[in-house]
């Protein structure tokens, strides 16, 4: 599943990355902690998040995440959008709820896994 | 064409601030903007108002007359003199104020009615950066200068700022050139052995930023071929000590070392010190705000997190002076 699919998936927007990538999703965690976020130690995660902050960027960075989505079409600062570009991580806004998004994700996970 | 040579005329002696300043051309901005050197930045915000203004400050009553305000601005070569009762700041004569007077006959006048009461002040507790605004932003030489309680407790004048920053300048570049000859020493003559040293200013409650240097050493360990879980393992140490300086301290620095496959994070603030650092370095325990909470941070796993993904970890805290936190990461595996 790529950042792309991802985008379908959840019926968001690609807002910052290259709707081509190939690199895939390993694991999703969703929290709005970053610290929380922090801990995971898993490859290629993608970060679900209501965090519409720098930080949340900068976070995914550093835990080399593959990708970020913000749920709930929570508005995203011009700040937010430019950090991502710099750091190279693809930013996708998403209008369904953190519950939602995740429930879809963990379909689409397992129906990929068990192809 | 060859660029004529200027020659430099030095003012005459008994020359006011604003005279001198006014005979020369303007100066590249020093201001608190992201482009400006992170050395500059953090004096900027390190140094308070009352760490640079005069405290033996002349001042006169309201009911002196402009010559004798004329007199001590002569005897004691200033240019301003603040009018002050009990601490009470009322106005401020400037040797402008002078010149009218004496041009249109009221040197014998009291101050009170000839003194400039439109004032704009300054606060002890603010960062200098605060007083290199107001003089970009405001045609004036000195600022009074006045604490927590609203009385007058000083003066600031653009020569004081320049003075000082000399000085802090002065002393941070030897810092800097300590450190770059014990990094050469340290390095020795092994030409294979990799060594790196990055230092970071961080601001207190700067979290536009804050992330910054972690993020850059991140790209650093990258560079290095560092293996992706190590490099993990030290980007979160950093990044959870970066943000910790910026929402729990004064502010302070971050900085990052590799030396004999040691890769080394420290971090250092400048207070208030951390009474217990045993219960700071467990789980959930925490002592931010609901704003810090709000973006994200605070739920008291910092240090933990610091911790647990480091080989060695060192944390020393003086209430008052500060704290330093050192991570260590051995680059090669099975490395001491």
């Amino acid at each position: 599943m790529t950042i792309s699919d991802v985008a379908k998936i959840l019926e968001g927007s690609l807002v910052v990355g290259d709707a081509m990538a190939s690199r895939a999703v390993g694991a999703v965690v969703a929290s709005d902690l970053m610290s929380d976020v922090l801990l995971v130690d898993a490859d290629d995660i993608l970060l679900l998040t209501s965090l519409a902050s720098d930080q949340a960027i900068r976070t995914a960075h550093i835990v080399g995440a593959m990708g970020v989505v913000v749920h709930d079409s929570k508005p995203l600062p011009s700040t937010m959008s430019q950090v991502a570009e710099q750091l190279k991580i693809p930013l996708v806004s998403s209008p369904l709820s953190k519950y939602e998004s995740c429930v879809r994700l963990h379909a689409a996970l397992e129906a990929e896994k068990s192809a | 064409m060859a660029e004529v040579h200027k020659p430099v005329i030095l003012p005459p002696p008994h020359a006011s601030d604003d005279e001198i300043i006014a005979r020369h051309p303007p100066i590249p901005r020093v201001t608190t903007d992201e482009d400006s050197p992170l050395v500059i930045m953090e004096l900027l915000q390190r140094i308070k108002i009352r760490d640079v203004m005069r405290t033996d400050v002349v001042v006169l009553s309201r009911r002196d007359t402009m010559r004798r305000a004329q007199d001590l601005m002569r005897r004691n070569r200033i240019s301003g003199i603040p009018i002050a009762e009990g601490g009470r700041l009322y106005g401020i004569v400037s040797v402008e104020d002078i010149i009218q007077a004496l041009s249109g006959g009221w040197i014998d006048d009291v101050i009170v009615k000839h003194m400039s009461n439109h004032l704009i002040v300054l606060e002890a507790d603010m960062p200098l950066a605060f007083a290199l605004k107001y003089f970009e932003n405001y045609n004036y030489g000195r600022f009074p200068v006045l604490n927590k309680e609203h009385r007058l407790v000083g003066l600031i004048s653009q020569r004081d700022v320049t003075r000082t920053l000399l000085y802090e300048l002065t002393l941070e570049i030897n810092k800097l050139e300590k450190k770059a000859m014990q990094s050469s020493q340290t390095s020795g003559d092994d030409s294979q052995a990799a060594y790196l040293l990055r230092e970071w200013s961080v601001l207190h409650n700067d979290l536009e930023n804050a992330g910054k240097a972690a993020n850059d050493i991140k790209a650093i360990l990258r560079e290095h071929n560092v293996d992706r879980r190590l490099t993990r393992r030290i980007a979160v140490a950093a990044y959870e000590l970066e943000i910790n300086i910026c929402i729990h301290s004064h502010g302070g620095n971050l900085t990052f070392m590799i030396a004999d496959d040691v890769a080394t994070v420290v971090a250092k603030d400048t207070g208030p010190g951390i009474p217990d650092v045993v219960w700071a370095c467990k789980d959930g325990t925490s002592t931010a705000n609901d704003w810090i909470r709000s973006l994200g941070f605070g739920a008291g796993m910092g240090l933990a997190n610091s911790k647990r993904v480091s080989d060695r970890f060192d944390i020393k805290s003086v209430m008052g002076k500060g704290t330093t936190v050192t991570c260590s990461f051995n680059l090669k595996p099975g490395g001491e």
